[in-house]
């Protein structure tokens, strides 16, 4: 369940600085998505964020639940801001895409 | 007007004009003030919050520890080392008394 | 002031964060460590072993314990092996006629550790563990407790401050977020400083405001004093709840039912949650009660539910009244500190987040001294106040690692017989700071950063090399038994030395960026030597 809130976590940051213009600019330059797009990924990033506390407040009650979820996202948001967008940038997409996947499959294991 | 030094005198005014007095000044208010103020305010709490006493108590506390940082916020942000003061001893006395009233320091 | 809000309150952050930055970082990398004080105090004490027996069983010998070695006692209190502690420990309260005089209120008490495998004392090397780094971070060292609390106090207040003023004069928070610019200096120092404290903000705020919650009654007795008089007892019960303490004193004989059926009981109503610990207050009378404590885990409060039993019925006396709402308030506010409940990931988390708050301060210190430093270009030498700053920040930010690495050091080299052995021990982590600050104040330069920090990422990295040389506890071992904490611990030592060494390194080969005049020259230059280049390749592909 850890794991799947992580990657969940990722993603939806993932999303959340997609969805803004300075990010779009860094990984996609002149291609960088039109502000309805960005809309798109903003409401993606929040609906991930709602699910991953979701997780944790089921798993872990409303006490700790919101503990953990506060906590992974400071690692999600560490990982994206100073690893992969200042040095690997190619990474971010295939990784947000993989690590709830993984950690989806963790979970049901 | 004669500068030289044998004839120069000290002028206070200028002396304490130097923004660094506003600066202690407004340090001392945070500090010593935000501590008298938060003090106060756990006085206050303790006697003035309805419900058991214990938790009136430590009610106190738990807002006081927040008053004394929006004090240092306040003893800075404000337009003068003076309303610092003012802003923060006001609130501090107005607690006192009535404290005073509900027994304290009786 | 005359400035707007925001720029008074940028110049609060600056002067709240630099005045006790250092301290501060002392507090916050002890306090990170802390987080895993029973995994360092069991790194440290490799003798020790693992806890093979059950709850039940490691019970039932501390009261064989101390019915032998206590039997006089009064009341004991034990806490039995943890997942993440294997020793028990307990203490018991002797009579007034049996007490040590000598020793002050400590003396009508006596204490001791057991392994509960043998249910004899613990035989390990004489250590404070990690325990000295929990203590480190509010009781400091050297000076009185009192001192040192109020020292600690103040500079959280300062740090609670530091907080609030840096939200309001972040402006760009949210659009900012997730940008970290890298390689451009000034800009990338601030923006390290910003998204390390952003990412984690819940927790340094939480942190910073709970620690200062931990000692409230200290630092603000007055309201205490005026609602209860002389009468603080009273305060205390009504305050923290918690069963009542027993008072009335022995009567008769009797003998008490199995340990294992009492806790059991215990379990049952606790619908299957283990115990922590049980107190007994009388053992041996015929009105002996039995406390017992719940395990961690299952609630954020530090306030611990306890049930009361009859050990001689058996029967349910009391249990734990339900607290009002700043005491329970105030019970999860502690709790929130001290992170009891956390579990190995959350646990691996809040550790995470306190070292982003380690260099969330470190890199606010260090910025400031690069913001300052081209004010001191023109005059070529640096002033007093930078000169100082430099020196403290290189003492702090890449000396406190080299201490916290020689603890270690001590702990596997000093022999084992060595009186005083725990303070040895103690005094190696400041004389390796000592030394590291000395250093930084005569040489404050680039190449001592670079020196320290590389010395502070050898010290790590061979922590496994002298633990191996020294021990059986080392990781051939650990890894093969799968003793995660051990494992884990030598592995951690290997990766801090590996980010020390890339940092060392960044500092070594650092070149200072070009001015904008100098970026111009070079510009030009490179235009001129492309422009007949070009000329070349059209005419070739013409």
């Amino acid at each position: 369940m850890m794991l799947l809130v992580l990657g969940l976590s990722f993603t939806a940051f993932t999303a959340l600085s997609l969805a803004m213009e300075k990010h779009q600019q860094e990984l996609h330059g002149k291609s960088a998505a039109s502000p309805a797009r960005r809309t798109q990924w903003r409401v993606l990033g929040w609906v991930l964020l709602t699910v991953a506390f979701a997780l944790c407040v089921v798993d872990h009650g409303w006490a700790m639940g919101p503990v953990l979820w506060l906590g992974a996202l400071t690692l999600g948001g560490i990982v994206l801001a100073f690893a992969l967008y200042p040095y690997r940038p190619k990474w971010i997409a295939p990784l947000a895409i993989a690590l709830p996947v993984v950690g989806l499959v963790a979970a049901l294991l | 007007m004669d500068r030289s030094p044998a004839t120069a005198s000290p002028r206070l005014s200028t002396f304490f004009a130097n923004p660094r007095w506003g600066v202690l000044s407004r340090s001392l208010a945070a500090i010593f003030g935000g501590y008298a103020l938060a003090s106060m305010t756990t006085v206050f709490c303790a006697l003035a919050l309805p419900g058991a006493r214990g938790q009136a108590v430590l009610t106190g506390m738990l807002l006081a520890i927040l008053v004394a940082a929006c004090a240092a916020l306040w003893a800075f942000a404000t337009r003068s080392a003076l309303r610092a003061w003012v802003g923060i001893l006001a609130p501090t006395l107005l607690m006192a008394g009535i404290s005073r009233l509900l027994g304290a320091w009786a | 002031m005359k400035n707007g809000f925001r720029q008074s309150m940028a110049w609060l952050h600056t002067w709240t964060g630099l005045l006790v930055g250092w301290l501060l970082l002392l507090i916050f990398m002890a306090g990170t460590a802390s987080y895993y004080r029973e995994e360092i105090s069991r790194w440290m004490r490799p003798e020790l072993p693992r806890s093979a027996v059950s709850t039940d069983q490691a019970a039932q010998r501390a009261a064989d314990y101390l019915l032998a070695n206590a039997p006089q006692a009064e009341s004991w209190f034990v806490t039995l092996p943890q997942p993440r502690n294997p020793a028990m420990q307990m203490f018991w309260r002797l009579p007034a006629e049996l007490a040590d005089p000598s020793k002050g209120r400590r003396g009508a008490f006596g204490d001791a550790t057991l392994d509960p495998n043998t249910g004899t004392e613990l035989k390990a090397r004489e250590t404070r563990g990690g325990d000295f780094f929990y203590r480190l971070h509010f009781d400091l060292h050297y000076i009185p407790v009192l001192w040192a609390r109020y020292l600690v106090g103040f500079c959280a207040m300062f740090m609670l401050v530091a907080i609030i003023t840096g939200v309001i004069t972040h402006k760009k928070i949210f659009k900012d977020f997730f940008t970290f610019r890298k390689d451009k200096g000034l800009r990338s120092w601030l923006d390290f400083h910003n998204v390390s404290a952003v990412m984690a903000l819940p927790y340094h705020a939480m942190i910073t405001y709970t620690g200062i919650v931990t000692l409230m009654i200290m630092y603000l007795p007055w309201g205490v004093n005026v609602a209860y008089g002389t009468d603080q007892d009273a305060f205390y019960a009504e305050a923290f709840g918690g069963l009542p303490e027993v008072t009335a004193p022995a009567e008769g004989k009797a003998a008490p039912l199995p340990l294992r059926q009492l806790l059991d009981s215990a379990r049952t109503h606790w619908h299957g949650t283990e115990v922590a610990g049980f107190s007994v207050a009388n053992p041996g009378a015929a009105n002996a009660v039995i406390d017992i404590r719940q395990r961690d885990g299952k609630r954020l409060s530090i306030d611990t539910p306890a049930l009361r039993f009859d050990m001689v019925t058996g029967a349910l006396l009391q249990e734990t009244p339900p607290s009002g709402g700043a005491t329970a308030t105030r019970g999860v506010l502690y709790g929130l500190h001290l992170a009891r409940f956390a579990d190995w990931g959350l646990r691996a988390l809040f550790f995470l987040s306190g070292l982003i708050g380690c260099l969330m301060v470190a890199s606010g210190v260090v910025l400031w001294a690069v913001k300052e430093r081209p004010k001191h270009a023109k005059s070529g030498r640096t002033g007093f106040g930078l000169r100082l700053v430099d020196a403290l920040n290189i003492g702090a930010v890449a000396g406190l690692p080299i201490a916290f690495a020689a603890y270690f050091w001590g702990n596997r080299l000093l022999p084992l017989g060595l009186a005083e052995r725990s303070n040895a021990e103690a005094n190696v982590f400041f004389y390796a700071w000592g030394a590291s600050l000395l250093a930084a104040f005569i040489w404050p330069k680039r190449m001592m950063w670079a020196w320290q920090l590389y010395i502070g990422a050898a010290a790590f990295a061979l922590i496994p090399v002298v633990n191996a040389l020294t021990t059986h506890a080392h990781l051939g071992v650990t890894l093969f038994n799968g003793d995660w904490a051990l494992a884990g611990f030598d592995v951690s030592m290997i990766a801090f030395g590996a980010m020390l060494a890339l940092c060392g390194w960044r500092m070594q080969r650092w070149t200072p960026p070009l001015s904008a005049a100098e970026k111009k020259k070079r510009a030009a230059a490179a235009a001129a030597t492309k422009a007949p280049a070009d000329a070349v390749e059209a005419e070739a592909s013409a």
